[in-house]
């Protein structure tokens, strides 16, 4: 099989094709990644997100008595190269908001910076009013929304989760829009793998979990998706949102199975499990 | 001022004969006829206050205010037109956001302030605006440390270990030259603040005026511009009522 | 005698580059309304899980029916994004046409503007497959059901969404009573009635739907205003 000679020959990623071996021939014709999929010439300048490049996995989030426990990974992704090992996935927004974001890290960090001027409108107003963490849901919802009906879609899912007159809020945000808000969410993976282990217990425990039971059941399904999801890692952080506030943790690495040659088979789950 | 008028007051864009621009120095009179702001840069930080001036008794408290936050590290002080400052504060903001934008990073105080500065002048330059009437005092802590500048009607912006403007400019400028800036904390200088509106407010002359004190410090407020707590605002003003008290005796 | 012949390996420059699922505006997060108008009242249910598009749940708590006026609502299935969107703005206008005229917009008139609203949009249409439920002008049950693009149709009773296939019929023959040879037809039913038929509908509807199920809103509109009832279904 040859390579297709278009497809090689010339710069990808945005960069200067130095020789100009593209334009010569055939004007536009797109790159693999960063393309707009129309072939119009008017089109050229504008690029938009119609296909995530750097990407982080799944968050977490489950409500406790009192509170929200939140987690994700730390890992951001290019295709299948584990990118960046150590990117914080999480972001404080005001006093008692804390989002946690799947998907594209540029959308991320651009969804930052709108948050983030949002917050400091507020402050310089200073008549006493703060964005709560539904009204930042719902601001993110419409952002989402907006952009996808421009057909620039924000490629993120995004939990938000706070706490406002004391009581917990939980919501998620995904990039065409959808949103709603539940007990526990999870993004991406943890949908699927996550998601039945954070119901069992949540259904197991009907007068609700307590602070630790919640930070644990985060880490153990964080350490079940690092088995299985092939684009997440050991290293996360863990958020706790209630009336005091956001505190979120440092990083953390789990304890998970060693992976050295034949000592998987000497530990059993429930020995990582229970932490011995 | 001596010629007023004589035609050559009636555009920014004519000097009278001897070198005046007469709209600018006439914004510098309405400054003049506004309440006072000072401004104290210590090693710590910077403290504002103004004497706000309240027009009627039926105002409810705290409206009118006189010092504004523009980013989280900068905020401002007013003399002069109300509502001509606010279009310079609305200004400040959208520059300290665009700043970030596109830098990365908070505005330094000396751009902000420069960038304030040069919208002030160019409404000295054309036939069809009117000069701002106002000055303003802008504090904040960047990379430098604590910063203190003035921006007055003419489009002028410079720097200062103590400043003030409005009705009591020259009065509180004399006791500023007594401070030793660098000796002084954010806490010694809000009293001495309110020390110096309370001492140039004139009670007999003047309508009621309410204190409006801001601050920024390093350790203190962690580099935000904040509104002076308070419990030390009412410490401060207690302070400054029984100096002067002293001082009449 | 026939040849066998091979087909031709396809040539390189017919290959397109790859394309890494690209962006779909639109999801189907599932779901199913129906709605049966009686004499002086309109009796609507909706389930409230959310599907991802594919077989997960999203959510088991979202409800698809949204009162418009004391005296209508709109059950919408198909996209919630679009759905969320398409109930902001009717709320905004309806306010606005009773800051303007000093009063509620009437449920035909609703209608009429649904539509309007939907065909305003129909080259990026809002994915959204709705009814109209209340009661009119002369307090009458009635009910307009709608197409992604604004066509409609006023109607006695309907179903929309990923189960509507499982209840028309069951509506078709247990409300209009068709093809059975009954002397007198169709008559009126009392509302608890339908009530209760409604509910079967939309549990019949779980049984089969994988899109379909959780909790049902039941909503009852008449004289007296809107009444909302939680009712459950199967998890599964």
């Amino acid at each position: 099989m040859s390579f297709n000679q278009d497809y090689i020959s010339h710069p990808v990623f945005g960069q200067v094709d130095y020789f100009n071996k593209k334009n010569h021939q055939q004007p536009n014709q797109h790159t693999p990644y960063y393309s707009v999929h129309n072939h119009h010439q008017t089109d050229a300048g504008k690029q938009k997100t119609l296909d995530p490049i750097v990407t982080g996995s799944s968050v977490i989030a489950i409500k406790y008595n009192g509170g929200i426990v939140m987690g994700t990974d730390m890992l951001c992704s290019y295709g299948s190269l584990a990118r960046f090992n150590s990117v914080q996935r999480q972001k404080q927004v005001g006093t008692h908001t804390v989002i946690g974001v799947s998907g594209e890290l540029s959308d991320f960090q651009s969804l930052s910076n709108t948050l983030d001027d949002l917050t400091t409108d507020d402050f310089c107003i200073d008549d006493g009013s703060k964005l709560s963490s539904q009204e930042i849901w719902n601001y993110i919802a419409r952002l989402f929304y907006n952009s996808r009906n421009k057909g620039n879609p924000l490629w993120n899912t995004v939990v938000v989760a706070g706490n406002q007159n004391g009581k917990s809020f939980l919501g998620k945000v995904d990039l065409v829009g959808t949103c709603y808000q539940d007990d526990f969410i999870a993004t991406g993976y943890g949908a699927h793998i996550a998601l039945p282990l954070l119901r069992k217990e949540y259904d197991d425990n009907p007068n609700g979990l307590s602070q630790d039971q919640a930070v644990k059941l985060i880490q153990d399904c964080l350490r079940v998706l690092f088995y299985r999801d092939a684009r997440s890692s050991k290293r996360i952080q863990v958020s706790v949102v209630d009336s005091n506030g956001v505190k979120i943790s440092d990083p953390i690495e789990l304890d998970t199975y060693n992976w050295h040659s034949g000592e998987a088979a000497v530990r059993t789950f429930q020995q990582v499990a229970l932490g011995k | 001022m001596t010629s007023v008028g004589s035609g050559y007051d009636l555009s920014v864009s004519t000097y009278s004969p001897d070198g005046k621009i007469f709209q600018v120095d006439y914004a510098n009179k309405a400054v003049e006829n506004s309440g006072t702001c000072i401004a104290i840069k210590t090693k710590d930080g910077v403290v504002v206050g103004v004497e706000k001036l309240i027009p009627s008794k039926m105002l409810c408290h705290g409206s009118n205010r006189r010092i504004h936050a523009v980013d989280l590290h900068i905020g401002v002080g007013i003399s002069g037109f109300l509502a001509d400052a606010r279009q310079l504060v609305l200004r400040a903001r959208a520059e300290a956001k665009s700043y970030k934008q596109i830098y990365g990073q908070p505005i330094p105080v000396k751009v902000l302030s420069q960038r304030v500065a040069a919208l002030c002048h160019v409404y000295t330059l054309y036939g069809s605006v009117r000069a701002f009437g106002c000055s303003i005092i802008i504090s904040g802590i960047d990379q430098e440390g604590p910063q203190l500048y003035q921006v007055e009607p003419s489009g002028s912006c410079i720097g200062y270990f103590g400043a003030s403007m409005g009705k009591g400019k020259q009065a509180a400028k004399n006791e500023l030259e007594k401070i030793k800036f660098n000796e002084m904390t954010t806490h010694e200088a809000i009293k001495e603040i309110a020390k110096i509106i309370y001492s140039v407010h004139d009670e007999v002359k003047d309508k009621d005026f309410q204190l409006e004190l801001g601050w920024i410090s390093t350790t203190e407020t962690k580099g935000q511009f904040n509104m002076v707590p308070k419990d030390l605002q009412s410490d401060a003003e207690s302070y400054a009522k029984n100096a002067l008290e002293e001082a009449n005796m | 005698m026939n040849v066998l012949k091979l087909t031709p390996f396809p040539t390189q420059d017919k290959e397109k580059p790859l394309n890494h699922g690209r962006f779909e505006p639109y999801v189907d997060n599932g779901g199913t309304v129906l709605s049966v108008a009686g004499k002086d009242y309109c009796v609507v249910a909706g389930d409230t899980r959310m599907s991802d598009g594919g077989y997960g749940i999203q959510t088991r708590k979202y409800t698809k029916i949204f009162q418009l006026t004391n005296k209508c609502v709109i059950a919408t299935s198909g996209m919630q994004a679009d759905t969320l969107a398409l109930q902001k703005k009717l709320k905004v206008m309806l306010d606005h046409y009773q800051k303007e005229n000093g009063k509620v917009m009437s449920t035909p008139a609703i209608a009429q503007f649904l539509s309007n609203t939907l065909y305003y949009k129909r080259f990026f249409p809002y994915y959204t497959f709705n009814l109209i439920a209340g009661i009119d002008e002369e307090g009458e049950g009635c009910i307009w059901t709608y197409d992604a693009v604004g066509s409609h149709e006023k109607v006695k009773y309907s179903s929309q969404g990923s189960g509507n296939q499982l209840v028309i019929p069951l509506l078709d023959n247990q409300v209009a009573k068709f093809n059975q040879l009954l002397p007198e037809g169709p008559k009126d039913v009392p509302l608890d009635q339908v009530v209760s038929f409604v509910k079967d509908a939309i549990t019949s509807a779980g049984e089969r739907d994988i899109y379909t199920g959780d909790y049902a809103d039941i909503v009852v509109i008449d004289k007296h205003g809107v009444r909302w009832e939680k009712f459950e279904l199967k998890l599964d």
